[in-house]
């Protein structure tokens, strides 16, 4: 084997590991915090590349600006969405089941809305720089690429800075830890939820138009990115954030490797086989620590 | 300062607690005993707001505490410890008692009453790096505690705070209990080791499936035959 190309795969696997990162946490967080499995989380990121791409097709803005402008968007439609949708249903006896259906059938909506505004041909988001390349040596990195990792690295950082840093951070570790106690000094339990939800889509958002910049979408498109969003939040650990980062990077290396090495048809298989094992050997995933 | 009156809460179709009464004024250490499964921990919760009353009235300082969310009941300087500790296990030392003063009321102070905590619990300035689910047991109560103490609590409501500790451990609490109350603090204090609960507490209630049975002064009640039988094992 060529060690130009392996390291090449491995180069590409981490940019789209992060991403997958990014796009993972919030669902990560949704569903360690609120015991809600948001399935709407990848069509949250699919609207956020659509919105880029519309954006960048018409006023030629550039997609970092449009992530930059998506979060707080995102953020207020999701916390209008909390309290339309998912706070009815904290009250539900399988708060899991229950969120796992309403999801779903936001998710089918939004589709369908997507698939009404920007048709079902597969998009690209190309910005002034996407054929250019950064070239060392052997290696070469396209610079959509490059900036999509640094956007779900900054992405990343940022949330995990927000949860260690921020008294408002260190209530959703707290309530996703011991609820009741959170309570019990001050913490409502909605606010937080509603935050924690927010937070998931605006970062959904971004990651969105991260991946939006590594690889076409449709608006179907979110039904394969939630098989990644499972697959990086059980090998990483339900709720927590380094350990997503962390597991979005083994995926995307993993991915990348397989790509380059075995048949189109074959990755997949790879992914979810990896999935499955992962589900029957370690449901809890490979970090023990959980909770940040 | 507290007023508790008639009051019973259901689980579904069962009534854990029936017409219970209670009175806790500035000061006082009060004493509530009872063998498991008695009603105490539900007494507790429902003055924190953890669970809905059904019947009866709950008073803090002439204001009805009836209906408030535990954050609110929290806000007004009621601040339960509550039963097996429930720290975040995953957060540091520091993190957990940093949460204690979540509440607005007391954040602006939190370097202080953490000097404070660390002060009254020099063995949790050694560890405020460590996970807190990482303390043997007596350190995890010393956190619960140090948590509680963090959110200035003018009632303090501490659920069975020597559960599963070494006698050793045991004592120490409670001697940290005895003097946050002679420091003036107002504390409900719920355990199953009756004698050491009544040797330092002024008033006790004692709860039996539910119902209030007794209620009398600590040196009475350390007296009384029925709990010389059922809780002193005389």
């Amino acid at each position: 084997m060529d060690a130009v190309l392996i390291f090449q795969s491995l180069i590409s696997g981490i940019m789209m590991g992060m991403v997958y990162a990014l796009l993972g946490v919030g669902f990560s967080l949704t569903w360690g915090v609120m015991h809600v499995i948001n399935i709407s989380h990848g069509a949250f990121g699919l609207l956020g590349a659509y919105a880029a791409y519309s954006l960048l097709q018409y006023f030629g803005v550039d997609p970092v600006a449009s992530a930059a402008m998506s979060v707080p968007v995102l953020f207020l439609m999701a916390c209008g969405l909390y309290q339309l949708l998912i706070r009815p249903i904290s009250r539900a006896k399988n708060v899991v089941m229950a969120s796992m259906i309403l999801t779903f059938g936001l998710a089918i909506i939004l589709e369908n809305i997507m698939a009404l505004i920007w048709k079902a041909d597969p998009r690209v988001l190309t910005p002034t720089y996407s054929s250019g390349a950064l070239i060392v040596g052997p290696f070469y990195f396209q610079y959509p690429h490059l900036v999509g990792f640094g956007l779900s690295l900054v992405g990343i950082t940022v949330l995990y800075l927000f949860l260690k840093k921020t008294y408002t951070g260190m209530a959703v570790r707290a309530a996703w830890q011991q609820p009741e106690a959170a309570r019990l000094y001050g913490v409502n339990l909605f606010q937080i939820s509603m935050i924690t939800f927010a937070l998931a889509v605006s970062t959904a958002g971004a990651g969105g138009i991260c991946l939006a910049l590594l690889n076409s979408f449709e608006p179907h498109s979110h039904n394969l990115w939630l098989i990644y969003l499972f697959l990086v939040v059980i090998v990483g650990g339900v709720g927590n954030v380094i350990g997503t980062a962390l597991a979005g990077l083994i995926i995307g290396v993993i991915t990348g490797l397989s790509m380059a090495f075995l048949p189109f048809q074959w990755v997949n298989l790879v992914t979810f086989g990896l999935l499955m094992v992962f589900l029957i050997f370690r449901p809890h995933g490979i970090f023990k620590q959980e909770g940040v | 300062m507290l007023s508790v009156e008639n009051l019973t809460v259901c689980y579904g179709q069962m009534k854990a607690l029936r017409d219970v009464s209670i009175e806790i004024s500035a000061g006082q250490m009060v004493a509530l005993i009872g063998a498991n499964g008695s009603g105490k921990t539900t007494l507790l919760n429902a003055i924190s707001g953890l669970v809905p009353i059904e019947e009866g009235k709950i008073t803090w300082e002439e204001q009805s505490l009836k209906g408030l969310p535990p954050d609110k009941v929290c806000s007004k300087g009621i601040i339960q410890v509550p039963e097996g500790r429930k720290l975040f296990p995953a957060m540091t030392v520091e993190e957990n008692l940093m949460m204690g003063a979540y509440h607005p009321n007391v954040r602006k102070q939190v370097q202080e009453s953490l000097q404070k905590v660390f002060s009254t619990f020099p063995r949790l300035a050694d560890r405020r790096r460590q996970f807190a689910g990482s303390l043997s047991g007596g350190e995890q109560q010393m956190v619960a505690l140090g948590r509680a103490l963090m959110a200035k609590p003018r009632l303090l409501m501490l659920d069975e705070p020597s559960l599963g500790l070494s006698p050793k451990a045991a004592a120490e609490i409670f001697d940290i209990i005895r003097g946050l109350n002679k420091e003036g603090m107002t504390i409900l204090l719920v355990s199953q080791e009756v004698m050491q609960t009544l040797a330092i507490t002024t008033y006790g209630y004692v709860l039996e499936n539910g119902d209030l049975v007794l209620q009398d002064d600590c040196k009475c009640l350390q007296e009384d035959p029925k709990v010389k039988t059922s809780y002193l094992g005389m």
